[in-house]
């Protein structure tokens, strides 16, 4: 058969949670956004007023904000953005027990591997089903020494001057166009707060479901990480497949006061009808150790950044991801580090592969302020391309200001070599395995660093993905 | 002069009527660009509107230019250094003053000539080529501004086989302060050719911003090899712009080299094309900046046929509170397999108040290529240093030596000879104002 | 005295009633673009200029004696010039101010 063909019925079949499931939500906002949309979202939330005048303000700076012209391709998005549901109430209350959770909504969490991932080796576990969390859970023995996980919207109901004193002060509304939208639609996403010294041993996870066609999600995500604490927080996300495109639109933001350690790991793996458009920002205090994990796999176009603010003293940022990009597929990724003190460091490793028609594109910010004496930065972007058709970029922006630093960037575009498949093939090997083992070697160093099933997951997909991707 | 179309006219004066319809075009491209703003990315370093107002740029045209008067002293020295060349120009404030090359040459077909008179010479060449296949205006505004309004500058065209063994050369003197010069050079080298040229730019101190832009066009044939090379040395108060373009057709050689020292801002746009198989094109780059001098460079490599090279290496030292920026990009075209690219960026900053962009982009849409970038930026390599203290320099002659190292290193991978050490002895001298 | 030839300049830039307590303009002194603030009948100045990305201050929002750039959501103190929301991290240039019958006079 000849390579296009082939690719062609490899499709995206695969995607083994495209699956849709009936809609049972309990309410939803009519299609498109305006104030009114805003005002009913705030008041099933029973906000206080502060939230209120927060999301009409950020409402008006999304509308005044111009459609960004860089990045991906978001020339259709405006059209989408004016059939999608903005708000999808799934049910009526936020579960703590697994078992009241309604029947069809855990059957799909059930099918994505919950409940099991729960039994293992979780401190806590968040499921959020279109707009909400449906259920939240933390083991006894951390919640007694005073770690919260909760639901966003029960950070601010439980929490109110914790969750005030930190709620946007890492990414303001007018950011970005985006993290205005959130800011005026926000809904679901987690509280955390670890507080001083407490050490998670395992991590906390959170799921993300989007299951309702022509949705909008807007998780909301606030961490905060006391003096010496450390977690680590991972996220999964999936949704069906439909012909129509959906839309999600995250804003994270994480406070590491001086001594902690967090890592953050997101596994995106929505379906290929999805604009991913998420801003993530973690604002790193004196001695403070961040690190992203960044996966991105699936989606129609992702444009992610995640970024260090490194405010203290011997603060350290790291970034690392891995962008897969198919037909179809435009994975808009990388990272931002800003050095804003003395001796601080960060590393950003990103790797992406580029298959049939999708293209990855790398695009960074190292920021070295005056005063940063001693500020040390690498970036090292590797690319691969499988064929002919596959499009790789690279835009990386590097600002130094102050002349006691050193600031490095590197970058390698390579296709699988002929000698290596060659060497393999000679070893027995066909070539689709050749060259998913090829891959996979390529992709190691950052791979390794997932929770294993992920990374089993991970492994599977490249193993589907490269059968028929070689003539 | 101001910028008026008042101006067209006398340019246009006893000129042919292709060229006045081509100035009139560029004019017209010109007025209708806007000036470019740090929103787009391609400017986002040089805020040109704090740097230039080109309405009020005094634009000098050949009745303006003085030439009876006894040289200057900086045109003197460089007059009198006697150098080895196959063929030299002088021009000053935009006018051809002298030009000679070898008799030999003519005979063997070379061309060498001021712009001006080539309008009369060679007017079906200029036609062909003349900002119309490299650097027709609508490539940018300055490119619009020099098309529009260029009073001379320099012709060369080789042969088919012809190899030139010595460079020819082109001095470009500026002398009025507040003034706006627009000069451009076309070098056409045909199939199998080999030929090399260097051209400096060196004025006065102003104290009014003084415009200098050129426009370079160089056209490579089939297995032609050309070198070129610019040192831009020009005083305080000059704003440097030069837009260059560079066509390398199949198996040629197309290099570049661009040394940047003086001027207040410097800004150069260079696109190497590699339009044939085989073509390859080197391109460096070297700038020393001091006080508050701005460098920008904006590079662009497009592969657009198969099994072509290209590999650039710019280095800058920084001192003073000058800035640097450099965007580059690498651009591998669909189809342009076996593709090598390359694109290296490094700056050191010598002062607490120095600041180095960089920006080196790829976009690549072919997979079989061999592209990588890097930059860094850095402070002085501190292990040399201590070695050469050990060994018994000062502290001052210790760091000179390390960023004459750093920068030197580009030029070991030019083949004139003459040219490095005369580039090398430019930055020595800038060297020793370093404290 | 010697001094006074380097002491700077005070410039006027607008009237009491052109910048009304919770407003603010922006004005040109010298070589600078200035924005003035008004916060209770105080008036405050700043370069009108984000030392995030350079776009004028003088779009945004004053709330309470917090300056808000309209472009990225920075907020500087109108008294200090002081950074107090990313994505700003360096203080904006801050100018005397002295209200002198009337008129708004800035120290440039």
């Amino acid at each position: 058969m000849p390579e296009n063909e082939l690719i062609q019925n490899l499709d995206l079949d695969e995607y083994k949670y495209g699956f849709i499931d009936q809609e049972t939500h309990v309410f939803r906002t009519r299609p498109g956004l305006d104030e009114d949309i805003v005002r009913q979202i705030s008041e099933r939330k029973e906000e206080p007023q502060w939230m209120l005048d927060f999301r009409l303000k950020a409402l008006r700076t999304y509308e005044a904000k111009p459609m960004p012209k860089w990045g991906g391709d978001l020339s259709k998005l405006e059209e989408t953005l004016e059939e999608i549901y903005f708000y999808v109430k799934p049910q009526d209350q936020m579960e703590r027990s697994w078992d009241d959770v309604p029947e069809n909504i855990k059957n799909t969490f059930e099918r994505l591997g919950i409940p099991e991932a729960e039994q293992k080796v979780l401190a806590g576990v968040g499921a959020q089903y279109e707009s909400e969390m449906v259920y939240h859970s933390l083991k006894d023995e951390w919640e007694s020494q005073g770690v919260i996980f909760d639901s966003i919207e029960d950070g601010l109901k439980n929490h109110p001057e914790l969750f005030r004193e930190h709620f946007a002060t890492v990414i303001p509304p007018a950011d970005n166009k985006f993290s205005a939208l959130n800011s005026a639609v926000w809904s679901g996403g987690s509280f955390v707060y670890i507080p001083r010294g407490v050490h998670l041993e395992t991590p906390l996870q959170a799921y993300f479901r989007v299951n309702q066609e022509r949705m909008g999600q807007f998780e909301r995500t606030l961490i905060i990480v006391e003096e010496g604490a450390q977690a680590h927080y991972i996220e999964g996300c999936t949704a069906p497949v439909y012909s129509t495109d959906s839309f999600h639109s995250g804003v994270i933001e994480i406070v590491l006061k001086r001594d902690s350690r967090f890592r953050y790991t997101t596994i995106q793996n929505w379906s290929n009808n999805m604009y991913n458009l998420v801003t993530q920002r973690a604002l790193v205090n004196e001695n403070a150790t961040m690190e992203w994990l960044d996966g991105n796999l699936g989606s129609k176009l992702t444009m992610k950044y995640p970024s260090c603010y490194l405010m203290g003293e011997g603060a350290h940022g790291s970034i690392m991801s891995i962008a897969y990009a198919s037909d179809g597929q435009h994975q808009d990724t990388g990272g931002k580090v800003v050095h804003a003190a003395p001796n601080t460091t960060s590393s950003i490793v990103s790797k992406s592969i580029s298959k049939g028609h999708g293209r990855s594109s790398y695009r960074g910010l190292c920021k070295v302020y005056e005063g940063s004496t001693n500020a040390r930065s690498n970036v090292e972007c590797d690319a691969l391309l499988i064929n002919d058709t596959s499009r790789t970029d690279t835009y990386p922006y590097i600002e130094i200001e102050e002349k006691r630093s050193t600031v490095g960037h590197e970058a390698t575009v390579s296709k699988v070599g002929d000698e290596q498949l060659f060497y393999l093939k000679s070893r027995g090997m066909s070539e689709e395995e050749a060259m998913a083992l090829i891959v996979r070697g390529f992709i190691e160093p950052i791979a390794k660093e997932l929770p294993l099933e992920y990374a089993v997951e991970l492994n599977r997909l490249i193993e589907l993905e490269m059968e028929g991707s070689v003539g | 002069m101001s910028l008026e179309s008042a101006v067209l006219k006398k340019l246009g004066q006893g000129a042919p009527e292709w060229l006045c319809r081509r100035r009139e075009h560029a004019w017209n491209v010109y007025k209708n660009t806007p000036l470019p703003t740090t929103q787009s990315e391609e400017w986002r370093y040089t805020d040109l509107s704090q740097i230039v107002d080109l309405e009020s740029l005094k634009f000098l045209l050949p009745g303006d230019v003085d030439l009876n008067g006894s040289l200057p002293e900086i045109l003197e020295g460089v007059l009198n250094e006697n150098r080895t060349a196959s063929g030299s120009s002088f021009l000053v404030d935009g006018l051809t003053t002298n030009i000679d090359s070898e008799a030999s040459l003519s005979a063997q077909g070379v061309i060498f000539t001021s712009l001006r008179s080539a309008v009369e010479d060679y007017s079906d060449l200029l036609e062909e080529h003349l900002a119309v296949e490299a650097l027709p205006p609508e490539k940018g505004k300055f490119e619009a501004l020099n098309a529009a309004f260029w009073t001379d500058g320099v012709l060369l065209y080789v042969p088919r086989g012809v190899n030139i063994k010595l460079p020819f050369r082109t001095v470009n003197y500026l002398s009025h302060a507040g003034s706006a010069v627009c000069t451009r050079t076309l070098i056409i080298a045909e199939a199998g050719s080999q030929v090399s040229y260097v051209e400096e730019i060196i004025s006065e101190d102003f104290d009014e911003i003084t415009l200098a832009s050129s426009s370079l066009e160089v056209i490579a044939k089939e297995g032609a090899q050309v070198q070129f090379v610019s040192i831009q040395q020009s005083g305080h108060g000059v704003f440097c712009q030069s837009a260059q373009r560079t066509l390398a057709h199949r198996d040629s050689i197309l290099n570049t080299l661009n040394v940047g020292l003086g001027g207040s801002v410097s800004r150069v746009d260079l696109n190497s094309q590699l339009l044939g198989s085989g073509a390859k094109s080197d391109m460096l780059g070297i700038y020393f900046g001091d006080q508050n001098q701005c460098f920008d460079h904006n590079t662009s490599q497009d592969h657009v046929a198969s099994n072509s090279g290209s590999d650039l290496l710019y280095k800058g030292a920084l001192d003073g509170s000058s800035r640097a920026a450099f965007r580059g990009i690498i651009r591998v075209h669909p189809g342009a397999q076996g593709t090598d690219a390359y694109q290296t960026n490094r700056n050191l900053l010598l002062s607490d108040n120095a600041r180095a962009d960089s920006l080196p982009n790829l976009e690549i849409e072919a997979d079989d290529v061999k592209c990588s970038h890097g930059a860094t930026i850095g402070q002085l390599d501190k292990e040399a240093l201590f070695y050469l203290l050990s060994r018994g320099l000062s502290r001052q002659q210790a760091e000179r030596l390390v960023v004459l190292g750093f920068l030197g290193d580009v030029m070991s991978r030019l083949p004139l000879g003459d040219v490095v050490d005369e580039v090398t002895q430019a930055i020595e001298q800038k060297l020793l104002t370093h404290a | 005295m010697p001094e006074e030839s380097t002491v700077a300049d005070w410039v006027k830039v607008a009237s009491l009633d052109q910048c009304l307590p919770g407003n603010i303009l922006q004005v040109e002194a010298g070589e600078f673009t200035i924005v003035l603030a008004n916060v209770a009948g105080e008036v405050y100045a700043l370069e009108d200029r984000c030392s995030h990305q350079d776009y004028p201050l003088s779009d945004g929002d004053l709330e309470g004696s917090q300056l808000e750039c309209l472009y990225h959501g920075a907020k500087f103190d109108i008294c200090t010039g002081r950074a107090t929301q990313l994505p700003a991290i360096k203080p904006v240039r801050s100018f005397a101010v002295e209200v002198r019958e009337q008129n708004i006079f800035v120290q440039i």
